[in-house]
């Protein structure tokens, strides 16, 4: 030991022996050399000018020494700078440059919002276009605007696809021979332009076929157009229409100013087959005012809803009293009715007295096996509310129906509801049966010279009895203007391209008084022109430009509406504003409504008899006339009532299809007359027996990828002899072996279901998964939910939530199950299209659902609809089990994915009691359709400021946590606290009818924090303990007997 | 009925051989060439594995969308075939560590091969937690607690990371339970190989084993030691495995009883594959007096025992799901017995609980075609079984809008095969390479291994090297 502590002072001692031997002061060194020339001039130089040239840098390496210091540094430093380049996937991908002059009011990360105009059949809605680094990314209603306020459909909120469709047309092309080669405007525009002139000097009529015009612009160009060309007819037709209501109210009141119905008034609202939630037209300004006559904070003025219907509706479904009835008989409902009220004592002449007085009500009602309850709550509320109630028929009916339908809102004083501030305008009528009849014998005798089809798909739509095909054969030239390749486009000689409404200018006026602006959001992605653009060119001599639509719509509205608009600035500012508002409300007279004119009620007669099946046309939900066949995102919306998706179907009552032998996915061949159609099945709960319904707009046969083939086009059934083009009688259906399998996004089910020992039968109802009370129940004991809800206790404290704590409630008095919701959340959140066969397995990947439940029996169903998302739960389970900690709980309560930390396990998906977790079983990007998504084009839709999400790892709502954010980052550089009401989640900005709340919970003043303590919330499977975090009122049923679901409770 | 001396052992191994003769026994079909029959096994073992590869690569390539999960069912034959593997696994160290504390020395001759198929089992089911996750590139480094420094850490509270430690202890210790068994009997290799090879690599593997005295006592007490630890894992592993549903809250899964109840039924699936393959191997090898008829029926009295403990716990289950009163666990129950998948549920029930009972009978259980079909439809039967627990489940959970009914693909089934065909490819190619009986272990259960007052041994007909150990 001695000697070991010796040595180390030895080695200690030796440095400070040698360094006092070499001076009498302890000097310090740095190297020999140093010390040996520290005196020297040149290291008195070097220590001043420690950087001086040479030194740091200008060396050169080739000079150094093979074993330098430096060298070696510089050639590992090279290496590894080499490998690390040749380690990357960095491919170039162009150059990024930043803006040299940045746009005015261009920021990058900040979105601008652009007004502008959606219109569609009747529909003329603003928008609210968000964009971002000049993309438009979502759109929104414009809450401006007097008609959607705020609010659109699922329709326009996924029209956006559209603008960045890789399958838009991008060139205009001719036809030579059998194939359309590409050409240029120049070219197609002179020649169709010297048909023009041809066809009009030698007397050859020029048609136009378009559809509902509702531009005032717009026509003054087509006014233009004859007027240069006077062969010109303009002939606009819809698939669905109103004509037959038209027809009615223009025979009872004279004129054809269809009057807005103010739904928020009525107390009672008889829907006779009109889904006017859904697709009966103006669906988002009713549902608005139907549920804000559905508050559960002012019963008083809660409204009542009977539907009497043959197929059942997303307003059937939303029905508090819901009866089923063959659409031939809606004409003597209605006057057994009109009888009814009128031997309870209310007025009308004696002709309509003695007109219906043979029809009963009882042995009607006896005799069609509805409800007697039922009808005679109804009667007794028709007349306790006159005044205040309403009787609203679809638009399929016909026109005696509306006649009929008509004269009993007005003996019992309905027209009060009639809206004194607008009534519907339209600009030309919407072609009747005649007059495309008389159309196509003009073409078939070779008197029309060219038709112009501006966005307009006839051969398509039209009925096939009229054989527009073959007619378009003497046509000598056919030019259409179009988005799209469409059925018609290939029959044409010309096929050029259209500016998508994000790409134009337009304005609208679908109401006296309103005026709608359109503005381009975007300049056309392609080289594509805006019809009105291109017959501006061929009316004048003028070389088209950019600006032409614009300076004409400008001087338009100069010389028209800011004449009549009356304000006191300039046009300038005036055009500005309007600009920037996107709507312009003035003054016009409504025409009064005048008294009725019952004499076509007395004369009138059911044009319909019950003749075999009863084969119902029916409007799709979501992709319109067709229009919208490829939209992935429409095409994948679940139908509101029978969740399927991708597919269009025969929908048949539960006994219809056990007549026939024939289940759900099985098919059935339709035939009417000599015309033939298989299809394949659904056992749709409440339909009415003996019908067949089917919506039209599939079976789109020339379209995008997409849309090719998607469903069975049920045109051709379409009849131009019928009273009503869409209701037709006498149809034939039998068995076709094999199945059809379509993709559904709930389970099909019988509704019934106990077998042995397994019931299923409203297992909603005992679970308490959907909780429901009535009016009257609710208001005799407003506890009547909340005394179901059991306090759970928990084994661990909870956890304490001090700052904000993002909370979600559902109203589902209001809920109508419209999916506008899940649109609106697909396109804020960059949800994928994953296709029919995806779907089919059960993969679609869509955060916010509707989950739609049937309790009662298969024939008198009882609908109820409930969005479900992700509940955020305190307790969530999906947090516990993941392994890699990639789904976790923020201090603000929000259960939060990462993304690139998951590995997809899926074992939160298996616990999540809520089922909203969604997984990328694939790529989805790249396996729609063998890389949809990564076509440049559809790359330009995603939200940039929402990650797209990678093969393998799972997703879910986020409550829009990138909405909160921005919210988050408003407060912080304002310097003030995060206000809940701030924040709008896409669903709740989307929602027509009000039904989400959001907020802050802990804000105990906000909307939020009281619906959660409202006596009507509850928490969906409350009993796990889970302690979710989207509170759900419970609906009220407007039913004057004990509630529909009180057996249950 | 033939009067049965009970004072009498019955002898663990037949047949007279001596101990060089058993030696010979068991590795020189080891050095022979392999023959037709073996070389046709092999050929189907790989070709099913190669399906599996090829299933596998087709997944890699596309996702897991080629297989039938779907959004309720997001686990199917994945987490299927993990359970099912990792039970196999079980019966190995059982028969090698439990037994061998109990003292039970029937278990010599079996218990090399069974712990190699726990090994292979282990091996086998471990493939699967990594390939059923979305991205296995990262899956295979985030499961694992590494620093890092994002300062991400694993979850300490998930029951999938609870498995990766219970597997893979579980494997680390069968592993080397394993190979401290096979020292010796490298050492026995390598002094009778001819093969300089095979002599190199058996002198590394045998650690230079040179059957002294000293050796065989730190052998002993190593393997006692190893033993003791395996034992605990044998009912951990399968725990774990059952918490990955019973901490759920998923009705089905949710469930206090499947510890218990996992870990019965991956004994009772463990033996019934080691009967199977052992059946095979006796046969092939013609050591059918080396693993007796006796060790079989003992097996088979396992199988029955735990088949019947299975079944119990179905029963049980059935009856808490109505005992507690709660309509979701009512419903799920009654579901699996009558619902969509009541197909996969009456499979199980008569495989595992069914089958079993003609083992009851003496006849029956020692008759070797049936027990060998027997102990396929307890495979079956307990393939099926997690099949019921996992799907059925999951398909049909709280809320009735989101059930589906789950299809397995063309690769589902192609995974399966592959699992099969890797597990039997490894036993096989153990089986031809390395000695399938523990031939230290079986001399010392062979007659005149141990001490006799007779005088005589038969230990000078061995020269090479020492006798077994004294068990």
């Amino acid at each position: 030991m001695s000697t070991k502590q010796d040595n180390i002072k030895k080695t200690i001692e030796l440095p400070v022996m040698k360094s006092g031997t070499s001076s009498s002061k302890n000097k310090f060194w740095k190297s020999l050399n140093f010390m040996e020339n520290s005196n020297s001039k040149e290291v008195k130089k070097a220590i001043n000018n420690e950087f001086s040239d040479g030194v740091t840098d200008d060396f050169n390496i080739d000079e150094l020494e093979p074993s330098s210091r430096r060298k070696f540094l510089a050639l590992m430093s090279a290496s590894s700078a080499f490998a690390a380049v040749a380690c990357t996937d960095y491919r170039d991908k162009g150059e990024i440059i930043p803006y040299n002059n940045k746009p005015e009011g261009v920021f990058p990360g900040i979105a601008n919002y652009y007004a502008s105009t959606y219109t569609e059949n009747g529909r003329g809605w603003g928008l609210l276009v968000k964009t971002r680094e000049g993309r438009p990314i979502k759109l929104e209603g414009n809450p401006d605007h007097p008609i959607n306020q705020g609010k659109l459909n699922a329709v326009a909120q996924s029209s956006i696809l559209g603008l960045y469709d890789p399958t838009r047309l991008q060139s205009p092309m001719k036809k030579s021979g059998e194939k359309f080669v590409k050409s240029n405007w120049d070219t197609v525009d002179s020649e169709i332009k010297s048909d023009l002139s041809s066809a009009s000097s030698a007397g050859k009529e020029i048609v136009l076929l378009t559809n509902t015009l509702f531009s005032p612009t717009f026509s003054s160009v087509l006014n233009d157009f004859k007027t240069k060309y006077p062969t010109t007819k303009i002939v606009s037709y819809e698939l669905f229409n109103e004509n037959n209501k038209l027809e009615a109210w223009k025979s009872c009141y004279g004129n054809e100013n269809l009057p807005i119905i103010n739904l928020d008034k009525a107390k009672v609202i008889l829907s006779l087959d009109c889904d006017f939630l859904a697709t009966d037209g103006d669906e988002v300004e009713n549902a608005r005012m139907y549920a804000s006559a559905k508050d559960v904070n002012n019963l008083e003025s809660y409204s009542r809803l009977y539907s009497i219907e043959a197929a059942m509706s997303l307003t059937g479904q939303n029905a508090d009293y819901r009866m089923r009835l063959t659409p031939e008989l809606q004409y003597d409902l209605v006057l057994s009715l009109i009888n009814a009220v009128i031997k309870k004592g209310i007025n009308a002449d004696s002709s309509v007295a003695s007109k219906v007085s043979g029809y009963n009500l009882e042995k009607f009602v006896s005799e069609n096996g509805l409800s007697e309850i039922a009808t005679n709550q109804l009667v007794a509320d028709l007349i306790h509310h006159k005044g205040s109630s309403i009787v609203l028929a679809g638009q399929t009916l016909t026109t005696e129906v509306h006649i009929a339908v008509n004269l009993l809102n007005d003996i019992l004083g309905n027209s009060a509801l009639y809206s004194k501030e607008n009534s519907r305008v339209s600009y030309n009528s919407i072609a009747n049966n005649n007059d495309l009849k008389s159309l196509v014998s003009m073409m078939n005798s070779g008197k029309v010279g060219v038709l112009l089809n501006l966005d307009t798909n006839p051969v398509y739509h039209f009925a096939k009895e009229l054989n527009f095909e073959n007619a378009l054969k003497n046509v000598n030239t056919v030019v259409s203007i179009s988005e799209f390749e469409n059925e018609t486009t290939k029959l044409s000689s010309y096929i050029l391209p259209a500016n998508n409404n994000l790409e134009s200018w337009s304005d609208a006026k679908v109401r006296t008084g309103i005026f709608s602006l359109g503005q381009p959001i975007i300049a056309p992605l392609y080289d594509t022109r805006q019809k009105e653009s291109i017959l501006l060119t061929y009316i004048s001599n003028e070389k088209y430009t950019n600006e032409i639509y614009h300076t004409y719509l400008m001087s338009h509205w100069e010389t028209k509406v800011y004449a009549s608009a009356n304000v006191a600035s300039d046009f300038k500012t005036f055009w500005l504003s309007c600009l920037h508002d996107g709507v312009l409300k003035t003054k016009e007279a409504v025409t009064s409504l005048g008294k009725l004119n019952s004499s076509s009620f007395v004369s009138s007669k059911n044009t319909l008899s019950k003749n075999g099946f009863t084969l119902i046309l029916k409007p799709s939900h979501f992709i319109g006339d067709g229009r919208y066949a490829n939209n992935g995102w429409l095409q994948e919306l679940p139908h509101p009532v029978s969740k399927i998706t991708w597919d269009n179907y025969a929908a048949l009552a539960p006994k219809t299809a056990k007549k026939l032998g024939v289940d759900t996915f099985g098919q059935i061949e339709v035939s009417l007359g000599d015309k033939k159609v298989t299809l394949p099945v659904i056992i749709q709960p409440g339909n009415a027996e003996d019908t067949i319904s089917v919506e039209l707009g599939y079976g789109r046969t020339v379209v995008g990828e997409v849309g090719t083939n998607v469903g069975v086009n049920v045109n051709i059934f379409l009849s131009s002899n019928s009273s009503s083009n869409w209701i037709l009688i006498g149809a034939n259906a039998k068995l076709v072996e094999g199945a059809y399998k379509m993709a559904s996004v709930q389970e099909h089910h019988a509704l019934d279901e106990k077998s042995g020992m397994l019931d299923i039968k409203d297992l909603h109802l005992k679970r308490e998964i959907i909780q429901e009370s009535s009016v009257v129940e609710y208001k005799a004991n407003p506890n009547v939910i909340r005394h179901h809800q059991s306090e759970v206790t928990s084994i661990t404290s909870a956890v304490a939530y001090p700052g904000v704590k993002w909370a979600m409630a559902i109203d589902m008095n209001k809920c109508t199950g419209c999916a506008t919701c899940t649109a609106s959340c697909n396109v804020e959140n960059n949800i994928p299209v994953v296709g029919k066969d995806q779907v089919s397995r059960g993969r679609e990947m869509s955060w916010i659902r509707i989950d739609r439940y049937y309790a009662g029996t298969p024939e008198e169903p009882i609908a109820s609809n409930q969005p479900i998302l992700c509940q955020h739960c305190d307790n969530a389970p999906c947090e516990n089990v993941c392994p890699v900690v990639a789904t976790t709980h923020s201090a603000d309560g929000l259960n939060q994915m990462a993304y690139n930390r998951c590995v997809g396990t899926r074992y939160c998906a298996n616990n999540c009691p809520y089922k909203v977790r969604r997984y990328n079983f694939y790529d989805f990007r790249d396996n729609l359709l063998d890389g949809y998504y990564y076509k440049e084009s559809v790359n330009l839709i995603h939200n940039p400021e929402v990650t797209v999400r990678s093969r393998g790892v799972m997703e879910k709502c986020t409550f829009c946590i990138q909405r909160i954010s921005e919210e988050r980052q408003h407060a912080r550089e304002q310097g003030r606290a995060i206000k809940g009401s701030n924040v709008i989640t896409a669903c709740q900005e989307a929602c027509p009818t009000s039904a989400i709340y959001f907020g802050d919970a802990n804000d105990k003043d906000s909307v939020i924090a009281k619906l959660r303590e409202h006596d009507l919330g509850y928490h969906v499977l409350a009993e796990i303990n889970v302690k979710p975090n989207v509170t759900y009122l419970a609906k009220l049923r407007n039913v004057q007997t004990e509630g529909a679901h009180s057996e249950h409770h | 009925m033939s009067t049965i001396d009970y004072s009498v052992e019955e002898r663990l191994v037949h047949g007279d051989r001596s101990l060089k003769q058993i030696d010979d026994a068991i590795v020189n079909p080891l050095d022979a060439k392999p023959n037709i029959k073996y070389i046709l096994a092999l050929g189907l073992t790989v070709t099913m594995l190669m399906i599996g590869a090829a299933s596998l690569g087709w997944t890699f390539y596309k996702g897991i969308g080629v297989w039938g999960n779907n959004n309720p069912v997001g686990w199917a034959f994945d987490i299927v075939n993990f359970v099912f593997w990792i039970g196999i696994g079980h019966a190995g160290t059982l028969i090698s560590a439990i037994l061998f504390l109990f003292r039970q020395r029937w278990r010599n001759g079996i218990a090399r091969f069974a712990e190699a198929m726990t090994i292979f089992a282990v091996m086998t089911a471990l493939i699967f937690p990594i390939i059923h996750t979305g991205r296995p590139w990262v899956a295979a480094v985030y499961l694992l607690p590494y620093p890092n420094q994002h300062s991400v850490w694993v979850n300490f509270i998930s029951p999938l990371l609870w498995d990766v430690f219970a597997v893979s202890t579980y494997f680390t210790v069968s592993f080397i339970f394993w190979y401290i068994g096979l020292i010796p009997d490298f050492a026995t290799m390598r002094d009778r190989t001819t093969s300089k090879i095979k002599k190199v690599i058996f002198s590394v593997l045998s650690l230079g084993w040179r059957f002294s005295n000293r050796h065989w006592q730190h052998y002993e007490m190593l393997y006692l030691i190893l033993a003791g630890l395996s034992t605990p894992l044998v009912l951990s592993v399968h725990t774990v495995v059952s918490f990955d549903f019973a901490v759920s809250v998923i009705p089905g899964w949710h469930t206090t009883i499947f510890p218990p109840y996992f870990v019965a039924g991956a004994i009772f699936s463990g033996f019934a594959m080691v009967q199977n393959a052992l059946i095979v191997i006796r046969k092939i090898f013609e050591i059918e007096d080396l693993i007796p008829l006796k060790t079989l029926e003992t097996m088979n009295k396992i199988i029955l025992v735990t088949g019947t403990m299975v079944g119990y716990a179905y029963g049980m289950e059935f009856f808490i799901a109505w005992y507690s009163g709660n309509q979701l666990e009512t419903f799920t129950f009654i579901n699996r017995a009558f619902g969509p998948y009541a197909w996969a549920y009456w499979i199980m029930v008569s495989c595992n609980v069914l089958s079993p009972q003609f083992f009851w009978f003496k006849k029956l259980r020692t008759s070797i075609p049936f027990m060998f079909v027997i102990a396929v439809f307890v495979n079956v039967g307990m393939w099926f079984e997690r099949f019921v627990i996992i799907v059925t489940s999951l398909s049909r959970d709280y809320l009735p809008s989101s059930w589906a009914y789950y299809r397995p693909t063309m690769f589902d089934f192609g995974l399966l095969i592959g699992s099969f065909g890797l597990f039997f490819t490894l036993v096989l190619l153990f089986a031809k390479n390395l000695p399938a009986i523990s031939i230290a272990e079986i001399k010392s259960v062979s007659e005149g291994a141990q001490p006799s007052h007779h005088g005589e041994s038969n230990h000078s007909a061995n020269g090479t090297h020492g006798d077994g150990h004294n068990g």
